[in-house]
């Protein structure tokens, strides 16, 4: 049990939990100070292994769970190609959603501290991803957020801006869309009969579901992180960094990054990572990609009229998307200074609308109406970080 | 509702509104005490995220001055900032704010008069929308 020792050696807030398991630990670190775990571009990764053996201490135990997300991510660790068979070397799988049959009460059953390392993607959106976050954070000496949707809330967050909350949602999806068989308008059913419930009583017994919450929050608002992976989902080059820490860790000792790294980013913008070339051109339009014919392959997105997200993004994914002339979307959420991924965005494209030449004569309205091109600009501009953005959610003027 | 007193954030570019305020004050013109002035360089500097922040913390209203159009210190920094505070007045109107209470206004250096009116006319368009959504959901 060497290298457990070692592990709790290293992150002193396991021993005090363990000391004093007040239900205050789970308390989330507010505005918590990350760091940029900065990789140098061609750093190598390890390839496979082979025959690498199970560790000197004996195998480590890895749980991966998947809360409020698309399973992307669950998926995304086989990413990884043979490198995975590494991961089957160095540790026994307790939990993986996608791939190994852990039940949360074989979790349950374990010490706290049992599991070295658990993997969490998916935002937390319902009452099962917070138990079961909750859960894991008191089993693991390690909790790595990992995605988008973990980290920064992601699509599911859009949920937020439904003023009406998850019971506006569950009203519009479960009776008012055409394509459901409890369509209101066509069964003849009462409302109270097509909805879910959370608990409903069958002749064999109480039936539970998870509750679903208004607010979807990303995992660090709801349990203490240890590092961060962004991404939708993360690159294959950001999971080998991980696998290669914690490969490293296990098998030498070596020391782990600092608590709150963001693995796989480098401290600068996406635009760094970028093959194009900008030519500051000014735009009056906006186009979605597939609406402009032959996009210029090595001119920026954002001069074509594209509206791209790269500026106010952190690199460190390599600029796929713009490489397949496909703007970025800021999955992997804002440069490090910025709390604020849409607004650093919007505040960069909104500058490329020219000075017209009646611009003094203009008043507000007009200025309105030039920017009303860009439709939905809380979506797009906050399509994965509306958890951490600085509002959070819809608000109700007048709501007391 | 007759006790509310609103808190307002009021960015004031340097080289015109912040001179525009003083000069309301040398000239002891009354009005509301609800505002706090922050003094930015440009109205251009008043990032949208500061605003939203302001916002965040429990503003109930924001209003941002800088120089009149073809004014400004650095030529262009009003215009930039119009196009902005435009953007992110729609994007506090799809979070479900009033537009109303962000407001971007043009007032000179010699302007005391129009900052006493824009600032008193704000706090009574701010004390008719009542406590921001933000501090009532909280609360």
């Amino acid at each position: 049990m060497g290298f457990i020792d070692k592990v709790k050696g290293i992150f002193k807030r396991s021993d005090k939990a363990e000391a004093a398991p007040a239900p205050g630990k789970e308390a989330p670190a507010k505005e918590a100070v990350t760091k940029v775990a900065e990789f140098p571009a061609d750093s190598p990764i390890d390839g496979y292994v082979p025959g690498l053996g199970a560790p000197p201490g004996g195998k480590i135990n890895l749980a991966i769970y998947w809360a409020a997300g698309c399973g992307g991510c669950d998926v995304s660790v086989l990413d990884t190609d043979e490198k995975i068979l590494n991961v089957s070397d160095m540790s026994n799988i307790v939990m993986w959603p996608i791939a190994v049959d852990g039940k949360e009460k074989d979790i349950e059953a374990m010490e706290d501290g049992e599991i070295t390392v658990a993997i969490i993607n998916g935002a937390i959106r319902n009452s099962e991803n917070e138990h079961m976050a909750k859960l894991l954070r008191k089993k693991s000496q390690i909790l790595v957020s990992y995605g988008a949707c973990a980290c920064l809330g992601g699509s599911p967050a859009l949920a937020n801006l439904v003023p009406g909350g998850h019971k506006e949602i569950k009203d519009h999806v479960y009776s008012k869309v055409p394509s459901s068989a409890n369509f209101l308008a066509d069964s003849g059913k009462k409302i109270e009969d097509v909805m879910p419930r959370p608990v409903y009583e069958a002749p064999e017994g109480t039936l539970t579901l998870p509750v679903l919450y208004d607010t979807v929050k990303t995992l660090d608002q709801t349990v203490d992180v240890d590092y961060y992976i962004p991404g939708c989902p993360p690159t294959q080059k950001s999971i080998a960094q991980l696998l290669n820490a914690l490969v490293g860790f296990v098998y030498k000792g070596e020391a782990l990054p600092p608590k709150g790294t963001v693995i796989g980013v480098l401290a600068k913008s996406l635009c760094e990572e970028c093959h194009r070339h900008k030519e500051n051109r000014r735009i009056t339009n906006v186009y979605e990609p597939h609406e402009v014919m032959n996009v210029d392959h090595d001119l920026c997105l954002l001069d074509q009229g594209i509206l791209c997200l790269g500026a106010g993004t952190i690199a460190g994914c390599g600029a796929p998307c713009t490489k397949a002339d496909q703007p970025c979307r800021g999955c992997y959420g804002p440069t490090q200074p910025v709390s604020e991924q849409g607004a650093s965005v919007f505040t960069a494209i909104a500058s490329l609308f020219p000075v017209q030449a009646n611009d003094a004569t203009m008043d507000e309205d007009d200025m309105d109406e030039i920017m009303s091109v860009i439709n939905d600009p809380l979506g797009y501009f906050y399509a994965f970080s509306m958890s951490k953005s600085l509002i959070k959610r819809a608000v109700k003027e007048g709501g007391q | 509702m007759a006790d509310f007193e609103p808190k307002i954030v009021a960015f004031c570019c340097n080289w015109c509104s912040y001179a525009g305020a003083d000069g309301a004050g040398v000239a002891r013109m009354q009005m509301p005490t609800n505002f706090r002035v922050i003094r930015t360089m440009c109205s251009a500097r008043v990032d949208p995220e500061h605003v939203l922040r302001a916002f965040s913390k429990g503003a109930d209203g924001v209003l941002i001055l800088g120089c009149h159009p073809a004014d400004c210190h650095y030529i262009g920094g009003n215009y930039r900032a119009r196009r902005r505070i435009a953007l992110l007045r729609m994007i506090l109107d799809q979070y479900g704010f009033d537009p109303k209470r962000m407001k971007l206004e043009w007032v000179s250096a010699s302007e005391g008069e129009k900052f006493q009116k824009t600032v008193t006319e704000f706090v009574d368009t701010i004390k008719a929308l009542g406590p921001s959504p933000v501090r009532s959901e909280e609360a």
